[in-house]
């Protein structure tokens, strides 16, 4: 046994993949096995036929039970056939007698029903083991894939009733008409008379023949089984590798040494060709890659590249499909006169129709009424059941609320809620105005902006500088207040920044006119 | 029905099948054959028989009315139950779920609605003449394992790839190897290493002394060696 010469891919694969494998081997040898079997197995079957014509139960129980001397001429053609020494008819029928010996009464009697059976034949077949050794070595094999063994051979029982089955169908459905017609099934149910003997043969037959398909397979896939446990237990896939790798690498070194032994042989050429070819770096090709060379050989590059560019056209660098479709003519022909008039008929009749199913109409209203209650049951589910998306999205959705801001309490660090000024701001200026001038003209200052906030409700924010103030005075169109504040921000702004005192005149001035604008509101 | 081509001209069996994408990428899949199939298949058949049996039993209480509904069941379950999961729940059937197949396309591609309804469909003719005769006999002669309706639709049923553990190599410290190697002898190294524990000792050594004389140490130390290179190649995890 040499693991180079196997006709099959050897690394460890799962029980169901290795009885893949085996239906795929008996396929490749299914001419020999089919055959062979036939001729082992079909003769046998007359024989017994003949003896047990008035038993035709017994006779195929009897072929039956015999199965497994039969599976071993398969598995003796399998097990040379995987190495390369696939034998022929006559060879197998030779070694058959041979075969048979070894634990016949054991393959008919307690291993006749065990359902690991395909997967014990080759350790008992091919391993040559006894007694103890043989016991042991099932043990061991049998701890991984004989579950697999155990599925194969359950789904082969089955296989065969569907396909047996099948075939007797097959032949009923093919009987004629007349004699199915003229069928009496009382008489088949009175078998017993006797009468029907040669049906329940050519029954028999059928299971023969069913078996000459799936046997051979059966067989194989137990092999496969076997052959798999045993790539997993020793590993055949790598001591394959292993050998290729060896073989390579000595083998290399042998050549290496053949290849020294030349070079020394031929190194004055060597040294010379050195020479003549010069320098090792080639020179830049002056005429570019495009430009025709190796003219003097007769695959010169023009010739190359259109040996290229007709690759290059060509599946799988160049995919060309054709695309077929219906689309529209470019003219449509006038509709003729036959034509008009089956139309108008066809619609006619639709109208009729339509009247007939106005007697329905109440049907018609039902299911309006049902497809109605659907669409709103949907629409009710779906708020149901995004209830709680809408409920944190929908908010969002709305427009923005405009909702006044907080009038701010501080401008320019400056109190202007109105709380914090006094009643009479005038006169509370003059006050302060001589003793503390800042006070006086902060705390006018302050009153303006608290009116401006609170009685023109103007949308003065902490961020806003005086100038800016200024500027949203103007839109309220009123020319006095405009020019007031002006002056008043201009004064405040020289006193707090550019620490110069206003001039004593202006603190009449501005309370005056402070009155005038302000005085007949009543101050809050 | 059954082919025998000669023996010489044939690259050597296996049941992987090819896939090369436009990109050139090759896919290795694996389809699945007669017995795995028909194990799911019968998986299905209970589940199948099982529903349809509760079905009847509760439909049968409303008379007239639950006849029409089990009619319906019946129809749904015997067209769409394959359909249905296998689009909907990439290519697996609770019974292919369970011996680890899924349906796909030739190409490799998830089984869409056409391939899997035609597939489907024509599981009427794998069943002639009786008790799926024809989609067993199909079965076992096509390379692929492919029933009538997979032929027809092109499909293919395959193992899924389950996620592999983390291997456990023999401590050894990494070495350098002393040659360059193919991937596939890089591989057959790692498993020597992996599969260590799977192997007799006297095995393992028997293996490491074929490439005792191209790692130029004795037959003794081959073992050690061939462990070191292989953590060496996995490098460090």
């Amino acid at each position: 046994m040499r693991l180079t010469d196997a006709s099959v891919a050897i690394r460890p694969r799962s029980a169901w993949e290795a009885m893949d494998l085996g239906v795929l081997l008996a396929r490749r040898h299914a001419g020999l096995l089919m055959a062979s079997w036939a001729l082992l197995t079909l003769p046998l079957f007359g024989l017994l036929c003949l003896l047990l014509w008035q038993y035709p139960g017994w006779a195929i129980l009897l072929f039956w039970w015999l199965k497994p001397l039969y599976e071993r001429l398969p598995l003796y053609i399998l097990s040379h056939a995987l190495f390369g020494a696939t034998p022929s008819l006559k060879q197998a029928f030779k070694a058959l007698p041979g075969l048979l010996k070894p634990q016949l009464l054991a393959s008919l009697t307690w291993r006749r029903l065990s359902p690991t059976r395909s997967f014990d034949l080759p350790v008992l077949q091919l391993e040559g083991l006894a007694g103890k050794a043989r016991n042991q070595r099932l043990t061991v094999l049998g701890q991984r894939d004989a579950g697999g063994a155990s599925w194969l051979t359950l789904v082969g029982v089955h296989l065969e009733m569907a396909l047996w089955i099948g075939l007797a169908a097959l032949l009923y459905l093919l009987l004629p008409q007349q004699i199915e017609l003229d069928w009496s099934w009382a008489s088949l149910v009175d078998a017993a008379s006797g009468k029907w003997l040669w049906l329940e043969h050519l029954s028999n037959l059928l299971y023969v023949l069913i078996l000459i398909i799936w046997e051979p397979i059966y067989v194989a896939c137990g092999f496969t089984l076997y052959l798999n446990r045993r790539t997993a237990l020793e590993a055949w896939d790598i001591e394959l590798v292993f050998r290729q790798l060896r073989q390579r690498l000595t083998g290399v070194a042998y050549a290496m040494l053949l290849g020294l032994g030349l070079l020394f042989a031929q190194l004055p050429n060597s040294v010379m060709a050195a020479e003549a070819t010069g320098s090792s770096c080639p020179l830049p090709d002056p005429f570019g890659p495009q430009a025709e060379r190796l003219l003097n050989q007769p695959l010169n590059s023009q010739a190359a590249q259109e040996q290229i560019s007709l690759l290059l056209d060509q599946p799988p660098f160049e995919h060309k499909e054709s695309v077929t479709r219906w689309r529209f003519a470019e003219e449509a022909e006038e509709p003729s006169e036959e034509d008009i008039q089956a139309w108008t008929e066809l619609i006619e009749k639709l109208l009729k129709l339509a009247e007939g199913w106005s007697s329905a109409s109440t049907l018609a209203l039902i299911f309006e009424a049902l497809l109605w209650a659907a669409l709103l049951g949907l629409i009710a589910w779906l708020l149901w059941r995004y209830r709680e998306w809408l409920a944190t999205f929908a908010g969002r959705l709305q427009l923005p609320q405009r909702r006044p801001p907080p009038a701010p309490t501080q401008l320019f660090g400056l109190e202007v809620s109105p709380e914090s000024l006094p009643d009479d701001i005038p006169s509370a200026v003059q006050q302060l105005w001589d003793e503390q001038p800042r006070a006086a003209l902060g705390l006018l200052y302050r009153a303006l902006l608290s009116h401006l906030l609170h009685q023109c409700r103007l949308a003065l924010k902490s961020a806003h500088t005086e100038a800016e103030v200024l500027s949203l005075i103007e839109p309220l169109q009123h020319v006095e207040l405009s020019r007031y504040s002006a002056e008043l921000t201009r004064h405040w702004q020289n006193l707090a920044y550019g620490h110069r005192l206003p001039p004593a005149a202006l603190k009449d001035q501005l309370c005056s006119q402070w009155r005038q604008l302000f005085g007949q509101e009543a101050h809050p | 029905m059954f082919s025998s081509p000669p023996r010489h001209a044939c690259p050597p069996l296996d049941t992987r099948y090819q896939v090369e994408t436009p990109e050139g990428i090759d896919l290795q899949l694996r389809p699945a054959g007669l017995i795995p199939r028909a194990l799911a298949f019968a998986i299905d058949l209970a589940i199948r028989g099982l529903l349809l049996g509760l079905g009847y039993l509760l439909l049968a209480l409303l008379g007239q009315f639950g006849m029409g509904l089990a009619s319906i069941l019946t129809f749904l379950l015997t067209w769409w139950y394959m359909v249905l999961f296998e689009v909907l729940n990439q290519g697996r059937s609770p019974g292919k779920q369970m011996m680890g197949l899924r349906v796909i396309h030739d190409d490799g591609t998830p089984i869409g609605w056409a391939a899997s309804l035609t597939r489907n469909l024509l599981r009427f003719v794998d069943i002639l003449p009786f008790a799926y005769a024809l989609g067993i006999l199909s079965c076992l002669c096509h390379s692929s394992f492919k029933r009538l309706g997979d032929i027809a639709a092109g499909t293919l049923v395959v193992y899924r790839d389950q996620p592999p553990a983390a291997p456990q190599l023999a401590d050894a410290a990494p070495l350098r190897a002393p040659f360059a190697m193919s991937l596939n002898e890089q591989r057959a190294l790692l498993g020597f290493a992996e599969r260590a524990g799977q192997l007799s000792a006297p095995r393992r050594q028997e293996l490491a002394a074929i490439l005792a004389e191209p790692l130029q140490v004795p037959a003794a130390e081959a073992e050690q060696r061939i462990n070191g290179i292989a953590r060496g190649l996995l490098g460090p995890t």
